[in-house]
This record gives structure tokens, C-alpha cells and sequence, in this order.
């Protein structure tokens, strides 16, 4: 197998619905992953990261373009690509008539892992996934966060060499959540790869690499957490509560979002105690704290869109 | 393409099917209840129809797997979307739709078998008969799985599915001679015999009856075997061929 996991050349995808105009969800996507990666990519509904996901797990062909997983083509040979991939599906529910030991079981069977294998990954899945007690419940008396992780559960136990999960810890409590982190660490330190779309910039931020912000089937950013935020130009936000009369002066030391009656300076540590003076003399309180994920992705989405609609 | 099947994972995902399909134990139950509401009707007005009703009853129950087939492929990739995960894996996208059909097969053969011995009781059968029983039924069950996995795969809704369900069932189990001879019909219309032997129940039943020598039945000429016998082992064996064509291309969204 080759060290790339995954390469994607200008895939383009459009949706063509009898008696609705045809919708291009994939613009030109092109990303890479290398072998033991965790990726993820980051976008609004409809940005087209589902869309992505099931094309690179042979599950839908693309208009045109090219995905490789492992140096295999994705529509040229899907039965070479099948077994190497393992996918959650977005809101995929476990089979409500099995208990979540069962169906991890039986995946593992039907992907052709033996007996014995597959009943010892069982447990590990299930310890990781924190429902061993819930284990022989049949599914349909479980919570919708414990169905979620017998789901997560049963892609996770196949080890599979690349994994794609669509917003794999929606419902989830945050204890939930930081099982599937770990277990998606522990996967990736053993050479798996992930892929992985989310709402959850925490999650992202946590648990990526390296991250792909997604907008009208578009990549708009690719890189570490760390630097897509500097890309809204600082590091550091300074938060002025009733500070919209200082907007003018305070957009010299940064850029200025405003949001209801609070401005935010974002900015970088040199020009801290510039602001806060500033701040004081008009007796107004100021807050500092570091930008966070969400605030560069609101920031580079927004300005896509801005564009898009100038 | 050659033509090529690949079986991985089908005994593993039949035995899964069957698991889920008996927790649904009265739905295997409430699917019988037309059948015995007939038998009981038949019973009552005439009761020397009773043995071709049941053949009939056989018949309608394994029509009903397929119909069966289709709300369990619908409800996999509609409700659940684990159809995701079997085909974004080694198991085959032929393994996925026969390992579903036979699994639902199994699950519902308890009723069959209650049904088969309520026919040996009124009218032991040749074993010829009963060869020609498996045959036919399983022809059905390939014919009428086929055609419910390939439905299943046109909706993107429940609801608008159920409909469908429901005409095939009358299409194919009630308005054909399935639970009612086919003398009864070319009495009326001595022509009709040429549609209800083109439909796969309908000729199943017929030749069943046919073999097993039913009086109330009338016979069947050679011709009319001929007709029947072809265009059931013809009409199941593309339709299974289809279903596995089929199983393969929406294994992919285009």
C-alpha cells in the first residue's frame, strides 16, 4: 500500500433531480491524506463534505476527477477500494433488532474477519465506545447517543485502513465524545487513517491534524487549527462590551467583527496593551482571550459568502 | 462485465437477516392472517376447495416475502442507512440483496411449514407434487424478492412505498387464481387461462395443482404446462438475474 490514503484530484460532483434545477455540490475538490492522518473536514450543511465522504467510500460516482484510496481509483475498481474503508453514515442508525454485540459481530463477519478476531474486537469496540453494559440490549431500547456509539463502535472494531465518519459523535455527551476521540487516536497510532466531517470545532480541533474548511463545494483553507486561525489575522481577541464608539480607532490595531453591542479586536499579542489602555480611558472593561476555531471558520466562510453573493 | 457472483459475506449477513426478521415475530404472524381468514372462508363454502386454497395460501405467503423485501431494503437505506455500511465494504452488493431475501425466506418458513402440514393432512401429496411445491415456491420467492429489492431502491420515502407494496400484493395474490381454481375463471373466459399462466403465482399454482392430480383443479393441457412451467422458470430466472444486475448498480449512486 502506498503512504497517501487518500488523494482527490478536482472532483466535481452535480446533483441533476427530475423538475429541479441541477445542484454542483463538489466545485473542484482536491485534498490529500497521508497514511495515520486524522483529518477533518469543516463546513456549513450543504458545503458538500457528505458528498465528498461518499464518493471516496465508492459509494457515489463523481461527475468527473479522480479519488485514489491507496493508490487505487474509486470508480475504476471499487471492489480494491472496499476493502480497505469503513464508513459511519451521517444520522445511520444500528439495526434496532440486534443487541450492539450482535451487529459489531456480524459486520465483522460479513467483511470476512474470523471468529475470533472478530469476538475479541467486539469487546475492545465496546469497551472503548463505554457501552459494555448495554451491550446485549437489543438497540432499540438504547438512548440516541448510545445507538450512535454502537454505530461508531462497529466501524472502529474493523480497523479498517481508512475511515470515514460523518459527524460521527452528534448526540453524543461530551464523556461520549472524548471515548470516540481516544479511540480514533488509538486507531490512527496503530496506521489507520481517518477522515472525518463535524460540526463540533472543538472536536475538530482536538482530535485533526490537519483540517479542510469546505464552502460551496469549494476548499477554502486547508492546514493545521493553529494556522487557519491566524489567517483572520491575529491570534488573540479582545473582547469591548458597549465599545461600537471606539469601532474606528480600535480598527487600527486589528480587524473588528461586531456582534449586537460588543466589538472584537482580533489581533496579535504586540498590540494588547494599546487596546486595553484605549479600553480604560473611555472606562469600558475589555477581556482578552485566544481566537478560537470557530471564530476563524465563522470569519473565513462569511467572507466566502460575502464574495459569492457580491 | 463478466457476469461473475462473489458471495463474501452473504452467509454471515442471511444469518443477521434472519435474526432481525424473527424479533419481528408478529409480523411473521400478522402476515399470515389473510391466508387464514381465506382458508376459513373456503372452509365454510366449500370445503372441497380447501387443499388448492392452501396451495394457494403457500403460494401468497411466499409472494409476501418479497413484498417483505422490499419494506426491509427500503427501511435499511432509508430509515438506517447500514445499506452505507455493507456496501462500503468487501461484502458484495449481490451478497447484501440474496443474503437479505434468503434470511427473510427463512424467518418466514414456520408458516409455510404449518401450512404444508394442514395440506398433507387434507390431501397427502406424490412426492412429484411436493417437488413441484419447493420448485414453484421457490420460483416465486426469486421472481417477487427480485422484484421488491429493485422497488425498494426507487423511493426515497416510506410512505410513498407502501402503496406500491400493497398493489403488487393484490396484483400478483388476489386478483390471479392463486387462492381460487383456474377452472373457475375459464369457465367465464375461456381465454383467460393465457394471462393467469403468464403471471408467476398464478402458474405456480396451477402447475402444483396440476402435478398433484387436485380434481376441483380441471387439469392442465400440455400446452397450458408448457405455458406455465416456461414462463414461471423464465419469468423467476431473469427477474433474479435482474435482481442481482441491480443490486450491483445501486450498490453506487450514479
Amino acid at each position: 500500500m502506498t503512504e497517501e490514503a487518500l488523494r482527490a484530484v478536482d472532483v466535481r460532483k452535480t446533483y441533476h433531480t427530475r423538475g429541479a434545477p441541477a445542484v454542483e455540490a463538489l466545485r473542484g475538490v482536491s485534498l490529500s491524506l497521508r497514511k495515520g492522518e486524522r483529518i477533518s473536514l469543516l463546513g456549513r450543511n450543504g458545503a458538500g463534505k457528505t458528498t465528498f465522504l461518499r464518493i471516496a467510500s465508492t459509494l457515489l460516482v463523481p461527475t468527473s476527477g479522480t479519488v485514489e484510496v491507496f493508490g487505487h481509483d474509486v470508480v475504476g475498481h471499487p471492489e480494491q477500494v472496499r476493502p480497505l474503508v469503513a464508513v459511519v453514515p451521517q444520522e445511520g442508525k444500528p439495526f434496532f433488532h440486534l443487541t450492539p454485540r450482535e451487529q459489531i459481530y456480524a459486520y465483522l463477519r460479513a467483511r470476512g474477519i474470523d471468529r475470533e478476531s472478530a469476538r475479541a474486537r467486539v469487546d475492545e469496540a465496546l469497551a472503548q465506545m463505554g457501552i459494555q453494559e448495554v451491550a446485549d440490549r437489543l438497540s432499540i431500547t438504547l438512548s440516541g447517543g448510545q445507538k450512535q456509539r454502537a454505530m461508531v463502535a462497529t466501524i472502529i472494531a474493523t480497523e479498517a485502513p481508512l475511515l470515514f465518519l460523518d459527524e460521527p459523535t452528534i448526540g453524543m455527551d461530551p464523556f461520549a465524545r472524548r471515548g470516540v476521540w481516544d479511540s480514533l487516536r488509538r486507531l490512527t497510532n496503530k496506521g489507520c487513517t481517518v477522515l472525518l466531517t463535524t460540526h463540533y470545532l472543538d472536536e475538530a480541533e482536538a482530535l485533526s491534524q490537519r483540517l479542510y474548511v469546505v464552502e460551496g463545494g469549494r476548499v477554502l483553507v486547508e492546514g493545521t487549527a493553529d494556522a487557519i486561525k491566524q489567517q483572520v489575522g491575529g491570534t488573540l481577541k479582545v473582547s469591548i462590551p458597549n465599545g461600537a464608539a471606539l469601532r474606528e480607532e480600535l480598527s487600527t490595531f486589528g480587524q473588528i467583527v461586531s456582534d449586537g453591542g460588543t466589538v472584537y479586536v482580533i489581533t496579535g499579542p504586540e498590540r494588547i496593551n494599546e487596546i486595553m489602555s484605549l479600553a480604560m480611558k473611555d472606562r469600558l472593561a475589555a477581556t482578552v482571550g485566544p481566537v478560537t476555531l470557530e471564530e476563524a471558520f465563522l470569519q473565513i466562510v462569511g467572507r466566502s459568502i460575502d464574495q459569492d453573493e457580491g | 462485465m463478466a457476469f461473475t457472483l462473489r458471495w463474501t459475506g452473504m452467509t454471515t449477513f442471511l444469518a443477521t437477516e434472519t435474526r432481525v426478521q424473527l424479533h419481528e415475530w408478529l409480523a411473521i404472524g400478522t402476515g399470515s392472517l389473510v391466508q387464514a381468514a381465506l382458508l376459513v372462508f373456503v372452509w365454510v363454502l366449500d370445503p372441497t376447495l380447501l387443499p388448492l386454497t392452501v396451495i394457494g395460501a403457500m403460494v401468497y405467503s411466499v409472494f409476501l416475502i418479497g413484498q417483505r423485501v422490499l419494506n426491509e431494503a427500503a427501511y435499511i437505506r432509508i430509515d438506517h442507512k447500514l445499506n452505507e455500511l455493507y456496501h462500503a465494504s468487501p461484502m458484495s452488493p449481490e451478497s447484501y440483496f440474496l443474503g437479505m431475501s434468503m434470511g427473510i425466506l427463512i424467518a418466514y418458513t414456520p408458516p409455510l411449514v404449518v401450512l404444508f402440514v394442514i395440506l398433507e393432512f387434507l390431501y397427502p401429496m406424490s412426492l412429484a407434487a411436493v417437488g413441484m411445491l419447493i420448485l414453484a415456491l421457490l420460483a416465486v420467492w426469486a421472481f417477487s424478492s427480485s422484484l421488491g429489492y429493485y422497488i425498494s431502491t426507487l423511493f426515497t420515502d416510506m410512505k410513498t412505498i407502501w402503496p406500491y407494496s400493497s398493489l403488487l400484493t393484490n396484483l400478483f395474490g388476489i386478483v390471479p387464481p392463486v387462492f381460487f381454481p383456474l377452472s373457475l375463471l375459464t369457465e367465464h373466459v375461456a381465454w383467460a387461462w393465457v394471462p393467469a399462466l403468464l403471471v408467476p403465482t398464478s402458474s405456480a399454482t396451477a402447475l402444483v395443482e396440476a402435478v398433484a392430480g387436485m380434481p376441483e383443479m380441471g387439469g392442465l393441457t400440455t400446452t397450458q404446462y408448457l405455458v406455465a412451467g416456461g414462463s414461471l422458470a423464465l419469468e423467476a430466472a431473469l427477474m433474479l438475474l435482474f435482481g442481482i444486475y441491480w443490486a450491483r448498480r445501486t450498490a453506487r449512486e450514479a
